[in-house]
């Protein structure tokens, strides 16, 4: 890291801790009271507008198409087969680890990372309530709890854009990545570079 | 994002914008469209060798 790179890394911890601790409570809001409003859709009208299949929607528990919180549709390419082993990047309530089981089939496995481990556990429990399984791992982005070379797919949904450390983030897809593993990630990218206001905001981030 | 996924050594990147992702509160849609605040998916490929 450069000393520009630090200084500036430096001088963002503390925001970075007051950022991550209002995601954590936005996204465990739309958890737990999917019927809040927030400056983002969410649930089955945010799915079915990001052309989500109705029959996984009416199929999948009710708990996590209401908490769901992604900003596309990651599945559209994931071009996901049975027996992959898959990794669902900030899981959430596991609406996409349940889509990604049904596809990879008992032979397959979905593992789920999230910052969050009521967010892990309550994913678990809907994968349960789907009679599929899934392993979730809370766990950084940035610092991926799983071995190397262990996926064949990642997949992710509205998350990375979290990170201030991106290049960390996706060098650590990289490496968890099998050699021929792919990705396909859905996230929110700005063509200019924001307002500092708007980069030290941290409901901005939490949006 | 792109030039992140191709300057860490994936291969075959590609990106295509989410249609009808927007912000439902209209001052947060209004920001994020005067800087150019999209979704967008993207797939890549990790090198076979």
């Amino acid at each position: 890291m450069t000393d520009v790179a630090l200084l500036h890394a430096n001088e963002q911890a503390p925001l970075e801790g007051v950022i991550k601790g209002e995601v954590l409570r936005m996204y465990q809001e739309v958890a737990e009271h999917p019927e809040g409003e927030f400056h983002f859709y969410h649930g089955r009208q945010a799915a079915e507008l990001f052309g989500y299949e109705r029959e996984w929607l009416d199929r999948a528990p009710p708990g996590a198409v209401a908490s769901f919180a992604g900003v596309g549709n990651p599945h559209l390419r994931s071009r996901l087969q049975p027996g992959e082993t898959v990794l669902d990047l900030g899981s959430g309530a596991g609406l996409d680890s349940i889509i990604a089981a049904w596809q990879v089939g008992p032979t397959g496995r979905v593992i789920g990372v999230d910052l969050n481990p009521t967010m892990c556990r309550k994913a678990q429990a809907h994968a349960a309530t789907s009679g599929v399984r899934m392993d979730c791992h809370e766990g950084r982005m940035e610092d991926i709890p799983l071995p190397d070379a262990s996926v064949d797919v990642v997949i992710s949904n509205g998350v990375i854009n979290l990170s201030f450390r991106k290049r960390s983030v996706i060098r650590e897809l990289f490496r968890i990545l099998k050699p021929g593993g792919r990705l396909s990630v859905t996230d929110i990218v700005s063509a200019k570079q924001l307002a500092r206001s708007i980069v030290n905001d941290p409901k901005l981030w939490a949006s | 994002m792109f030039a992140l996924l191709e300057d860490t050594g994936f291969k075959r990147v590609r990106s295509t914008v989410v249609p009808g992702f927007t912000f439902r509160k209209e001052s947060t849609r209004d920001a994020a469209e005067a800087y150019g605040v999209k979704a967008v998916l993207f797939t890549a490929q990790k090198p076979a060798t």
